[in-house]
């Protein structure tokens, strides 16, 4: 008869069964923690004390109680908070408290999602329906009813809402927020470590026209802040909300014992060094688990995946544990569909979820016994955040992270040190970004006009106001700039799309078409062309029209068996460099470039075979943005190598650089672009060109020059630690094509990063 | 490299809105001595610039005989409406009663943008009243933008507002009023609470079936009979307004005027039209008695709804529009606890070829026969009957579920078995 087995069992068997004990290349324990208590605070409401005594709760953990005197005490603050420490309590306890204190008193909490807004609402609500309290608290949104928004704006105590909302539902029209505004006291920016990169940049902003309201009607709010655990959260902080912040970093929550395991699927192909898909790894490791009604949750990166491993689980243990034992969770559930898949995670009635990373995010689904991640999340932070997911107060817990046989994966798997004992990832944003700086300073003159002088957070404003009035978008009276323009600037700015126009997937299989996604015009050039096939959550469609003027690309489904690959011609130009930091080896530089991108030519390709059965030109006109990069090019003469021999091996530097950069840079692969030229225009050097995807850049390639050497020397590593013959996916790829590229690309590497010099080589081949 | 040198490269990435930019300089603003550009114009037009400290406004004022038409219309029919209005007992959203005619101002504005938002400005502001047996258009203009403090002090000083009637302005007009007050309280007199009109929504409830849209203009032209010439459309307002913020010349701002004076004045007109409407006034010629008796009957003034119901169907051309009229006749008549009335009207429109109305003129007859003349025959005659209606043609409507109609059918078969047998056994 079957057994069940503990999660001791299952561990165990991980560590001696011959079909795993290969794979495992490291095995952390992380020991079980204690609670750090502190009473309650002396001035805390009565009622609010007997509703926390009546759920439980007879003293705070010492983080809430640092963070309550710290608010109290008129500091902003900012709380490191792992999943499940109770985190909320940190916020709202001042909050409510400061309400029931006068009743004006006004709060706003932003959540960088919809979702997320709606949690932390009915948590809230709990909390002040238990206290019996009179504290009125709304979620404002796109989806709230016309009927009540205007008791939000007037009576709402606790106004929750989103960056998107602020930006383009509330702040144009804070004329009618005067109650809000008069008496607003706290902004709580939740999931602080999420305002990174673009995002980051433009919520700065949003944050800045927000505290240039408050200034207009007279109130100084004070910031809270909560963060996972990333390198800077209190730079961060400030940066986002230009102000001191109070860091606090002491967790009091206890946690269980958790053992972290890295595991690499076996390899198929010894001489290409592939292997096996971590998908076919988590659905043996995940079905042993559910099988044994062990909880278990696993991540997977993309939308396609989750529902590959969840058809594959609920196939396997369906018979066993009844069909709805295993369920999805990804973006675009609805948030009836998400409670009960959390409520039935609490009551036990689900033994398994399959998420994407929508679940990284605080939402609060209980603790399960087990986690898997599908491949390296992209992050530490995320990593860190999905571990979180597993490991209950008390009790063992068990985390493991397969990889795939991407550079980052097997850079991370081969690299444990890097993951446990390294900082986690630095979030950037770079808030005066021209291109963001003057959306939201449009913005900001719609809501109120600039007076000379005024401040704008820490950016140079005066100019920017003058070539607005120029471009007769702003008209200067006396001493002021009024907004003297029909449109609603909001409503064309998006603070979350990395440019400002993408294009619509138009879905036309239907008699009734419908939007089925958006991508960026750059990729939309190869990706979106007439008689491309687009895949989307698994399914083939073939593009039939792409209208570039409107941004529309109109798709229908098929099934063929081939994909499209397009051809992207790029030019790369150095418009001026600011930053020189160039040595005897290599010169490294930093500085604006302009890039061209001009899609030629696809080709059709047979799955299977790979054969190239047709192609077809791509008629779309040039596209171009300026942005920032680093500039990489070899001073060193390679005479002796053929042109082709230095194209590969650039190529191949490029590769490996693509997958670590995003590592270091903290940032989506997407965001910065690696290009290597043989022969740059501007220098006539060999150059591997690293640049921001986004009109002006975001800082990531400023990181980049800043930190080339370990970034170089890392991704030496990496290369080094292959254990492929002559260059695979994981390292350099295998575009090159030649036989020495690998050694080529750490030739060429070695030289950007001055090894020659340090004398880290002893020779050169 | 400096900003505003980056700025210009990246010109692409920055849509300000538009495309290439006028190569127009940027007029000098700052002016130590007021020195009001083309104001021999503004002079010749009408408006006299009003000053504080060193900003100023532009007011310009018309008057009107009373004696003088516009549309259908002389404005002196407006005391005589408000007269009636205050003679009657007609409980009413848009009733004068206890009004004066000097009591109410109609009004309307000119804005920047039509998107709402904080940054969208007022430019004019636009009112006709009677004062001292005239009409009168009065008209607040800002020169520029910075000069609000002016522009709506003199607005809100000068005058007594009591009764705002406006087109949309509930929506529109006055949250915009409030909003630029907003920006710069603190500088300005409190906002007093007003009175509202607001025509559109009568408007819209009269003729949204007749007209293409609901604008000012076209009601202006369909029913009040006033044509616009030369008339520079509404939505060039902003353009104008940059242009003239940007070159001073107020020629083009004089037409947006002359645009606002016509739609204060059609307001008055409009006025006029929808009371004598109201109040079942002789010289208002009008074929709207349907849709008016709809307007009384969501009001519950159930007297008034049934009046023009009866007008309504005398109104109506076709034999199949006057019994949908007939058939909302009967409904009112149900309400007003009239049923036999009902019921003889509901006998005609079974014969009704639209078929929602006719099923339910039979089951409404079922519910009669059943409970008020308990004749189980008829009712059950009448319950199929519309049963067949529903079924036959597919209506799915709450009012008219297959299933209760079953339900009605076999209570009333029970009922007459029961009364079959009842006679039986005596």
């Amino acid at each position: 008869m079957f057994r069940k087995k503990s999660l001791a069992d299952i561990m165990n068997d991980l560590l001696t069964d011959e079909q795993y004990k290969d794979q495992i290349s490291f095995w952390h324990t992380i020991n079980e923690k204690e609670a750090a208590y502190a009473p309650f605070p002396d001035d805390l409401h009565e009622q609010l004390r007997i509703a926390l005594e009546a759920r439980g709760i007879s003293s705070l953990y010492s983080h809430q109680s640092e963070a309550y005197r710290a608010i109290r005490g008129g500091r902003n603050i900012v709380a490191v908070t792992p999943t499940a420490s109770g985190k909320t309590l940190c916020y709202n306890l001042p909050i409510i408290q400061t309400i029931l204190e006068d009743a004006d008193a006004r709060a706003l909490y932003l959540f960088p999602t919809k979702a997320l807004s709606y949690d932390q609402k009915s948590e809230l609500e709990e909390l002040i329906h238990a206290a019996d309290l009179k504290i009125n608290s709304y979620t404002y949104d796109g989806d709230t009813p016309t009927s009540i928004r205007q008791k939000i704006r007037k009576a709402g105590h606790i106004v929750i809402t989103n960056p998107d909302m602020l930006h383009s539902g509330i702040l144009p029209h804070h004329t009618k927020w005067v109650s809000l505004f008069e008496n607003l006291k706290y902004v709580v920016i939740d999931e602080l470590h999420t305002y990174k990169g673009v995002f980051g940049s433009h919520t700065a902003n949003v944050i800045r026209r927000l505290k240039r309201i408050c200034r207009f009607y007279g109130s100084d709010p004070l910031f809270i802040c909560t963060s996972a655990t990333i390198a800077n959260p209190q730079e961060l902080a400030e940066a986002l909300t230009e102000t001191d912040m109070v860091l606090i970093d002491k967790n009091g929550a206890p946690s269980g014992k958790k053992h972290f395991v890295f595991y690499n699927p076996p390899i198929v192909n010894k001489p290409l060094n592939i292997r096996r898909s971590a998908v076919l790894e988590v659905r043996k490791i995940a079905s042993d688990l559910l099988r044994n009604k062990i909880q278990t949750i696993v991540f997977a990166r993309s939308r396609v995946r989750v529902e590959i491993l969840l058809t594959y689980l609920q196939e396997l243990v369906a018979k066993q544990l009844g069909p709805k034992a295993i369920s999805g969770y990804r973006g675009g559930y609805l948030p009836t569909q998400r409670r009960e898949i959390e409520k039935g995670l609490r009551d036990g009635t689900i033994y398994g979820v399959v998420s994407t990373n929508a679940l990284e995010l605080g939402v609060d689904i209980g603790q399960l016994q087990a986690c898997i991640m599908t491949g390296y999340p992209g992050s530490i932070a995320s990593a860190w955040q999905q571990a979180g997911r597993a490991g209950r107060r008390h009790g063992e817990a068990l985390i493991i992270m397969v990889a795939s046989s991407s550079p980052i994966d097997q850079f991370v798997i081969q690299h444990p040190d890097y993951f446990f004992n390294r900082n986690p990832e630095t979030a950037r944003i770079n808030p005066d970004n021209l291109v963001i700086l003057v959306d939201h300073l449009k913005c900001a003159a719609f809501e109120i006009p600039f007076k000379e002088g005024e401040q704008f957070g820490a950016a140079e404003i005066t100019e920017i106001l003058d070539y607005l009035a120029e471009e007769h978008v702003l008209h200067k009276n006396k001493d002021m700039w009024h907004w003297m323009n029909d449109a609603f600037p909001a409503h064309e700015i998006s603070l979350r799309s990395a440019s400002q126009e993408n294009v619509v997937i138009i879905d036309r299989t239907n008699p009734k078409p419908r939007v089925i996604g958006e991508t960026d015009r750059f990729s939309a050039m190869t990706l979106l062309h007439d008689e491309a096939i687009y895949l989307h959550q698994g399914i083939q469609y073939q593009v039939e029209y792409l209208d570039w003027e409107e941004k529309k690309a109109y798709v229908r489904e098929v099934k063929v068996d081939y994909y499209t690959d397009a051809n992207l011609a790029v030019q790369v130009d150095v418009l001026e460099i600011d930053e020189d930091k160039s040595n005897r080896q290599a010169t490294v530089t930093y500085g604006d470039v302009s890039v061209r991108a001009m899609a030629t030519i696809f080709k059709k390709i047979k799955f299977d075979t790979h054969e190239n059965i047709g192609s077809g030109p791509i008629h779309l006109p040039e596209e171009e943005i300026h942005t920032n990069a680093c500039m990489l090019s070899l001073n060193k003469d390679l005479a002796d190598w053929k042109e082709e021999r230095l194209e590969e091996g650039l190529m191949g530097a490029s590769h490996a650089l693509r997958g670590i950069i995003p590592v270091y840079v903290m940032c989506d692969p997407g965001d910065i672009h690696v290009y290597p030229q043989v022969k740059a225009t501007h220098n006539d050097l060999p150059t591997i060109f690293v640049y921001d995807h986004y009109p002006g850049g975001i800082g990531l390639s400023k990181y980049m020059y800043e930190n080339s050497e370990t970034i170089i020397e890392a991704t030496i590593d990496a290369i080094d630690a292959c254990p492929c013959d002559s260059g695979c996916p994981s390292c350099v790829g295998t575009e090159g094509g030649g036989n020495s590229t690998k050694e080529d690309a750490v030739k060429i590497l070695s030289i950007l990063a001055d090894r020659y010099a340090k004398g880290v080589m002893k020779h050169v081949h | 490299m400096s900003i505003k040198h980056k700025l210009n490269r990246m010109k692409a990435h920055l849509n300000t809105g538009k495309g290439d930019s006028k190569q127009q300089p940027v007029t000098s603003v700052s002016q130590p001595k007021i020195e009001i550009p083309h104001y021999k114009k503004w002079e010749e037009y009408g408006a006299k610039a009003i000053f504080m400290e060193d900003e100023y406004c532009l007011i310009r004022e018309v008057s009107y005989p009373l004696t003088h038409r516009h549309g259908k219309y002389s404005f002196d029919m407006l005391l005589d409406i408000i007269r009636i209005w205050n003679e009657s007992d007609v409980a009413h959203p848009l009733s004068a009663k206890g009004f004066q005619a000097d009591n109410m101002f109609f009004f309307d504005t000119e804005t920047t943008g039509l998107g709402g938002g904080a940054g969208t400005s007022i430019f004019l502001l636009g009112l006709a009243f009677i004062e001292n047996g005239a009409v009168k258009v009065r008209q607040h203009f800002l020169p520029r933008p910075g000069y609000e403090v002016p522009f709506y002090k003199s607005f809100l000083e000068k005058v007594n507002y009591e009764t705002l009637v406006t087109y949309n302005g509930k929506s529109f007009d006055w949250p915009q009023v409030v909003s630029q007050h907003t920006l710069h309280r603190g500088q300005l007199p409190k906002l007093p609470s007003f009175g509202h009109f607001d025509l559109y929504h009568a408007a819209r409830r009269l003729w949204k079936n007749k007209l293409e849209r609901v604008k000012l203009a076209v009601v202006e032209e369909e029913v009040l009979g006033f044509k616009r010439e030369d008339d520079i459309p509404g939505y060039l307002a902003p353009m104008i307004y940059f242009d003239f913020v940007d070159r001073n010349d107020p020629e083009a701002i004089f037409k947006i005027m002359k645009h606002n004076e016509l739609d204060v004045l059609s307001l008055i007109t409009l006025y006029i039209h929808l009371s004598a409407l109201l109040l079942n006034q002789e010289f208002a010629e009008h074929e709207d008695s349907y849709e008016l008796a709809r307007w009384f009957s969501a009001l519950k003034d159930r007297g008034r709804a049934i009046q023009s119901f009866e007008k309504g169907v005398l109104e109506t051309k076709k034999e199949d529009e006057g019994l949908i009229v007939k058939f909302h006749l009967a409904n009112e008549h149900k309400k007003n606890r009239n049923v036999h009335t009902a019921a003889k009207i509901w006998l005609e429109t079974v014969d009704l070829q639209q078929a929602d109305l006719k099923a339910m003129s039979h089951l409404e007859l079922a519910k009669y026969f059943e409970h008020t003349v308990k004749d189980v025959e008829a009712a059950l005659y009448h319950a199929r009957a519309a049963l067949f209606a529903v079924v036959e043609n597919n209506i799915q409507k709450a009012s008219l579920k297959e299933n209760d109609l079953h339900k009605r059918i076999s209570r009333l078969e029970g009922k007459r078995l029961k009364a079959v047998n009842g006679q039986e056994n005596r």
